[in-house]
């Protein structure tokens, strides 16, 4: 009997081991964004731009090989389970810049991009261009597979979430396409890790 | 003479009974050459293929229509993801100038 329930006991501490070890391999569901209603008011304009899985493989399906850009696109989205973007465009950055309502909700945003699911990767801040950005990661066995940009420009927010495989060097030759300048440095995203 | 000449009209314009011979003579003849009514050639078969070519157009139609509406939201799918490629390498490269912007 005593001998049965050392069996059960090791089973159960395998199997729970074993359960801890999945639900850590998953990959991240997208955050939870606030409702940016406020910010759409203010702002001139807003792109709100959410693809699930579905969305995601409909719009590779669309993606032509033979081009150049799409090719580079369709490479990098295979792996990628949603990309989620909430960006908006003011006439000056005072119109969103001291706005407490949104400072609050990046405090809620920011509690979700915790370890040790997340890793701020990077955390800067140009006080005198009043540019910021944030940048944080969820890796797992080595691959990441959660990417969260949270980007504020004079007359700009952002935050971009990526949820899936992502590889950022492939992110990084997009570069010189659509439309993006190409930076004279060629290992930016070097930098970001 | 005068009285000749109408008598003789009279006579001419007076109306005589054929009989009842003519009469049959005539039916007979309306009822021989009165052509029988006769059925259109495949009259049921037209009507299927009229039925079969109006349902495989608007067949066609649902199709096509189905087809466009999958086409768009394709289009509009493929420009939502490039926008988001672009916006994401953007901000990536924004991060990457103000941290070398030396603040």
């Amino acid at each position: 009997m005593k001998r049965s329930m050392k069996m059960l006991v090791t089973l159960l501490l395998a199997w729970a081991t074993l359960y801890v070890n999945v639900a850590m391999a998953a990959p991240p569901a997208p955050i939870k964004f606030p409702n940016f209603e406020f910010l759409s008011k203010k702002a001139t304009e807003s792109v709100t731009i959410s693809l699930d899985t579905n969305t995601l493989s409909i719009a590779a399906g669309f993606l032509d090989p033979n081009d150049p850009e799409d090719a580079a696109a369709k490479e990098l989205v295979k792996g990628l389970k949603g990309i989620y973007v909430r960006n908006f465009t003011f006439d000056d950055h005072d119109d969103y810049g001291s706005d407490t309502q949104l400072q609050s909700e990046l405090v809620t945003l920011r509690s979700q991009l915790k370890e040790p699911d997340w890793q701020q990767l990077l955390a800067v801040r140009n006080n005198r261009e009043q540019t910021s950005s944030e940048i944080y990661l969820s890796v797992d066995q080595g691959h990441t597979n959660g990417l969260v940009i949270i980007d504020s420009e004079p007359r700009e927010f952002t935050i971009v979430n990526i949820v899936g495989d992502i590889d950022l060097e492939k992110l990084h030759r997009l570069e010189g396409r659509f439309g993006i300048p190409k930076l004279s440095a060629g290992d930016a995203l070097t930098h970001c890790r | 003479m005068k009285d000749d000449f109408e008598d003789q009209l009279r006579s001419a314009l007076r109306p005589v009974d054929p009989g009842n011979a003519f009469c049959a003579q005539v039916m007979t003849r309306l009822t021989a050459s009165t052509p029988s009514p006769s059925p259109l050639p495949g009259r049921p078969a037209y009507r299927w293929l009229s039925a079969g070519l109006v349902a495989s157009v608007a067949v066609g139609i649902c199709v096509t229509w189905q087809y466009q509406l999958k086409r768009a939201e394709g289009l509009e799918a493929r420009r939502q993801l490039i926008e988001a490629l672009r916006l994401t390498d953007q901000k990536l490269g924004s991060a990457y100038r103000i941290a070398n912007s030396g603040t």
